[in-house]
């Protein structure tokens, strides 16, 4: 477990020496008071179009600081020659991937926490209010949804040679489930014969990242979801995680660094 | 030899500066407006934002329950957005809740899950929470000037819902000067002095002026909106109930008679309203 935590306390480190996390949250932050400040029709009670911008650019800044982190971490160990004492020391190479995104997930759990926080004054400082159960939610199921993303891309960065194709590949993959996940059992039925199968197969083995994506619900002040279905979309995402970490493991463990 | 050179290119920049001057003068006149500059950068794409905007305004309204591309779109040709707004004055419907859906039943359980993370259910803002669909309608008037139902479904809403006619007044205006031919813009901006201002006969001269509009592109083969001249034809009659016009009403009623399904009912009233000027003479 030391070990586990040893390697995710340097990917944390990591993470807040890089400058990725603050261009995009100055980005974030600077577009959103940018918008903010527009008049319409001289009402300055309109909120929802502000909390939509803020939430999409706190997802797009969230996915890419997940992917571009977690897809150069093994690439960068082997390049520097890092991983060889890593290794050689007393750890598996298990412990290895678990730590390495454990310290992921954790410095996404950090960074949403700052961008949530803005969201939060915004939301309290327009609204004067702050649902405190919907936000919690919506956190934890954006912290969940990029667990998963972060397997995806340690998988990526084992299976591709560059931890930049690896990243494109991984956006693309996890922007395309979320527009069109969740729908593709209707394109598979509106499919005959083997194609509508396969599509229908590819529609069940995907993780359904939608899911996670409560945007709608916050925005547009639904409250909050019933916290059985909140629960088993923990589960379903730690297990898709569970997943994803053991097929790195697996493929990690037979690889062969020269 | 380089003095020479340097020289020889700060007269050559001195010369192109003086002749194009005056092109890049033209062109800054001609893309000075916040269109001319949108146009220059966007064409014709501007107009397909325009509407993505008012369907996000739509969505809005329906607190986000709309459907996706993916969903079998509903056989509308308006979104509920400009029905509302296209709705007679005095209806006040528009927070009711409405049975229908675009969702089909559930195909399996990771589709029946997933509908607990996105609004399913059918709703219209109401008690003044319109206002959060205002910045959609602004953008789409932003990026397409000639679309005309963003002016009049943002009026609709500004005047009615919000209580803000001056701003309605302006925004129609903004709109008015982009379709100067628009006989849509000139009802509601009719409706708003007639309605909001209880300015009766500037109202009435701007009806009369949609009228005149309306009967002008009907008469040059443009095949004007027969429902928009209906309710222009309502308004001139109620403004000359308001104003004890009988004259007025009787004309504007027998006008409406030609246009309207509902003869029978109308053919009756002008019956009544005839008798009722014979007895005053």
């Amino acid at each position: 477990m030391n070990n586990i935590f040893a390697v995710a306390g340097v990917v944390i480190k990591e993470m807040y020496r890089r400058k990725d996390f603050y261009v995009l949250f100055v980005l974030t932050v600077l577009i959103t008071m940018l918008m903010g400040s527009v008049n319409f029709f001289n009402d300055n009670r309109i909120v929802r179009y502000l909390k939509d911008l803020c939430l999409l650019l706190i997802w797009i800044s969230s996915l890419i600081i997940a992917v571009t982190t977690a897809a150069r971490q093994i690439p960068a160990e082997r390049e520097s020659r890092t991983i060889f004492p890593l290794l050689a020391k007393p750890m598996g190479r298990g412990e290895f991937v678990v730590g390495k995104f454990v310290g992921c997930w954790a410095a996404c759990g950090m960074a949403l926490m700052v961008f949530y926080f803005f969201f939060g004054v915004i939301v309290a400082s327009r609204e004067h209010t702050l649902p405190v159960g919907p936000y919690f939610q919506a956190i934890w199921l954006h912290w969940i949804c990029l667990g998963i993303v972060v397997a995806l891309a340690l998988l990526g960065s084992i299976v591709f040679a560059a931890p930049s194709s690896n990243a494109t590949i991984c956006l693309i993959v996890v922007a395309g489930i979320m527009f069109a996940g969740g729908h593709l059992n209707g394109v598979a039925l509106g499919m005959r014969g083997i194609g509508g199968t396969i599509v229908y197969a590819i529609y069940y083995l995907i993780p359904h990242l939608e899911w996670y994506d409560v945007r709608d619900l916050v925005v547009h002040d639904w409250g909050a979801i019933d916290w059985l279905i909140w629960a088993g979309a923990t589960v379903y995402g730690v297990l898709y995680a569970g997943f994803l970490l053991g097929m790195t493991w697996l493929l990690f463990r037979r690889k062969a660094f020269a | 030899m380089i003095r020479l050179t340097v020289i020889f290119l700060l007269v050559c920049c001195f010369t192109l500066a003086t002749i194009l001057d005056a092109p890049f003068s033209r062109l800054r006149a001609s893309t000075d407006s916040s269109e001319g500059v949108l146009t220059a950068l966007m064409g014709d794409s501007r107009r397909m934002f325009a509407n993505h905007f008012f369907a996000m305004a739509d969505a809005y309204f329906h607190s986000g329950f709309y459907p996706t591309i993916f969903d079998t779109a509903r056989a509308e040709e308006h979104s509920h957005l400009s029905e509302e707004a296209h709705e007679e004055e005095g209806a006040n419907g528009h927070d009711e809740h409405h049975e229908e859906t675009f969702l089909r039943t559930p195909n399996d359980w990771i589709e029946r899950f997933g509908r607990h993370f996105y609004p399913t259910v059918h709703t219209h803002l109401h008690n003044g929470n319109e206002r959060e669909i205002l910045p959609w309608l602004k953008l789409s008037a932003e990026m397409d000037p000639k679309r005309i139902d963003t002016y009049v479904t943002a009026a609709y809403w500004l005047r009615t819902s919000l209580h803000k006619p001056e701003e309605a007044e302006q925004f129609l205006r903004e709109g008015l000067r982009a379709n100067p031919d628009s006989y849509e813009i000139m009802l509601e901006l009719g409706r708003v002095y007639f309605y909001n201002k209880k300015d009766a006969r500037v109202g009435r001269n701007i009806f009369v002026l949609a009228q005149d509009q309306w009967l002008k592109q009907d008469a040059a083969g443009e095949k004007p909106d027969p429902g928009v001249y209906e309710e222009i034809l309502g308004e001139l009659l109620r403004v000359d109930r308001k104003q004890e016009d009988l004259k007025g009403e009787v004309t504007d009623l027998e006008e409406l008679i030609k246009y309207s399904h509902s003869k029978e009912t109308l053919e009756a009233y002008l019956k009544e309203l005839k008798a009722k000027m014979a007895n005053q003479k």
